[in-house]
């Protein structure tokens, strides 16, 4: 096994978030499906799939759809949280406790040391994401398919190819992107993991904060706040294009619409206005100085100091 | 044969403080270097300089390298403990065999099982998990099984018992060290190293205040057990040091000639602690 394989071993046994906290997840749903009570999304309950059947067929795959679309939602922001800690930890755990000299005793250069935990950040941990959000999509079709045997319906309306594959393309959509989309984010966390004193948290948090509220209080404008949410959430871009406007839960149509959109894999629109964005692009660009400063940092810090 | 280390005029200041001031030393090939001082000397600090672990003025050459500029090349040949307790708290001692035997071309798995055989660590224990003497021999269980042609060790039986402290040296001596290898240890247990050191250097305040073989601190000192009657006589060849005695005055002589030592009481080889003291009195004064 190559030497970079290891050091991403070596990361997942140390954050064993990465695995636990998808599977708690997991088991939360398994214990949902049990006990008969999902309650997800916009469709609210959707208990013993009463009803489903007796719906037209395209509804009923806009209906899953979007149970599956909020199932792989629920994932990509467990591991989001996972992914943001485990960033901001990343360089920063080892100078704390010392175990940093044991490492640099080793022949492993800082480069392949950060670069290692970025990948872990920017690729494991999406990839980590995608298979949870592909198991909870099979458990909620189990458990509904079982709902729906034991009130009589057909079992099989859970697994129809365009609701199901819709979801993982959907989950594996987001997969991707967020693989790009975040890892500016990473980066920045990353570089402020190696370079805090102590408390990265702060580091990482308080200068984007101060110049937020310094540009609200003295120019009054809010440039760094938006460009904030716009990087954080600005990925949601791909299944709600920003001309439609805010989906009410209630009103079934709006929703619908987005969703069809997705079931046919007709992604390409916002897909490719996203993946043709500057944002985008630019962002890559800002990653690879981030994580080129925080190997910088890493490499160069005086641990005497 | 070429020197492995070549530091000159190094230097290093932490604000006003000089850590390091105009340091110069070499080191040759296959001898085992006691890096000796007070707290706070300079001893952490030159290490780290040679292991490329802080920046420093002035020159310095480990096997060739820049340890500054080519540090990842550097560790390829070169292996450290720097401090005691620096193994990662949440790996198994599994983990980290299997890491260390993935990432390390010169690690040796059959050498190390063979060194932790001898100590309680168990394979599926954490790090935390274990006592602080079983981490540090756990830690020199890893070192020991890497074929590196420098080690640096930094107070590495630091919270060991005596008896632990007594066997790694000996294992040090007995089973790792050889003529391709070259050892750099600080400690402030000296009296437990002396006897297997080829080379002692000295720093205080960030200088260098003796640097020499241990054959040649043999014929240049002495240690002299003065008799009362000859204290006036002995006191014309300027000891470095005195210490009173049972009925004698213990006193450090360099460069002394022997004839005339031998008149005023028993000669003996001085303990590197008692010559640390003399030389750092000195140096001081």
């Amino acid at each position: 096994m190559s030497r970079f394989i290891w050091l991403v071993r070596r990361e997942i046994w140390e954050h064993k978030a990465i695995w636990v906290a998808p599977l708690i997840v997991l088991a939360c749903l398994v214990l949902a499906t049990l006990t008969g009570n999902i309650h997800l999304g916009p469709i609210g309950s959707m208990d013993a799939g009463a009803g489903l059947g007796a719906l037209p067929h395209d509804k009923q795959v806009r209906l899953l759809l979007v149970v599956y679309a909020g199932l792989a939602l629920v994932m990509d922001w467990v591991l989001g949280i996972v992914a943001f800690f485990y960033a901001l930890d990343s360089l920063y755990a080892d100078r704390r406790d010392r175990s940093v000299l044991f490492w640099k005793s080793l022949p492993l250069s800082d480069a392949e040391t950060v670069l290692s935990k970025f990948a872990v950040a920017a690729v494991v941990i999406p990839l980590v994401a995608l298979a949870g959000a592909v198991l909870a999509q099979l458990i909620v079709a189990a458990g509904g398919s079982a709902k729906l045997a034991m009130a009589g319906e057909a079992a099989g309306i859970m697994w129809q190819p365009q609701a199901i594959m819709g979801g993982i393309v959907m989950a594996a959509v987001w997969c991707v992107t967020a693989m790009f989309w975040f890892a500016p984010v990473i980066g920045y966390l990353m570089l402020a993991s190696a370079w805090a004193p102590r408390g990265p948290f702060l580091w990482a948090v308080l200068p984007p904060a101060a110049l937020y509220m310094f540009e609200k209080v003295l120019l009054q404008t809010n440039y760094v706040g938006d460009f904030i949410k716009e990087r954080l959430f600005g990925m949601l871009r791909i299944v709600r294009p920003e001309t439609v406007a805010q989906v009410d839960p209630k009103t079934g149509e709006e929703v619908g619409r987005e969703v069809i959109k997705l079931s046919e894999l007709d992604l390409s629109g916002s897909l490719r206005d996203f993946y043709a964005s500057a944002d985008l692009w630019l962002g890559v660009v800002a990653a690879a100085l981030l994580i080129a400063a925080a190997m910088w940092v890493r490499r160069y810090r005086d641990e005497t100091a | 044969m070429t020197d492995l280390i070549v530091a000159q005029g190094l230097g290093k200041s932490f604000g006003t403080t000089r850590a390091l001031d105009d340091v110069s030393f070499t080191v040759k090939p296959g001898r085992i270097v006691g890096l000796i001082g007070p707290n706070g000397a300079g001893k952490t600090t030159a290490l780290k300089a040679l292991l490329g672990l802080t920046r420093f003025d002035g020159r310095l050459s480990v096997l060739g390298l820049d340890p500054h500029r080519q540090r990842h090349q550097l560790m390829q040949d070169v292996c450290f403990i720097a401090d005691v307790a620096v193994l990662p708290r949440w790996i198994r001692v599994r983990q980290l065999i299997d890491f260390v035997a993935a990432t390390h071309p010169r690690f040796r798995r059959d050498v190390c099982e063979q060194f932790l055989a001898r100590s309680d660590v168990k394979r599926n224990s954490r790090v935390k998990e274990l006592s602080k003497g079983m981490v540090t021999q756990l830690h020199l269980a890893l070192v020991m099984a890497i074929d590196a042609r420098l080690l640096v060790l930094d107070e590495p039986t630091l919270g060991l018992d005596i008896l632990m402290r007594k066997q790694f040296y000996e294992t040090l001596l007995n089973e790792y060290f050889d003529e391709q290898r070259t050892i750099l240890v600080t400690t402030h247990q000296v009296e437990e190293v002396e006897h297997i050191l080829t080379d002692l250097l000295f720093i205080d305040r960030g200088r260098i205040v003796l640097d020499a073989a241990m054959d040649e601190i043999q014929s240049k000192y002495a240690q002299v057990a003065v008799r009362p009657e000859h204290v006036a006589a002995a006191r014309t060849h300027r000891p470095l040091a005195e210490r009173q005695g049972l009925g004698r005055i213990h006193m450090l002589f360099r460069d002394a000639p022997r004839a005339e030592l031998e008149r005023l009481g028993e000669i003996g080889v001085p303990s590197v602690a008692d010559l640390f003291v003399a030389v750092i009195q000195g140096a001081r004064a």
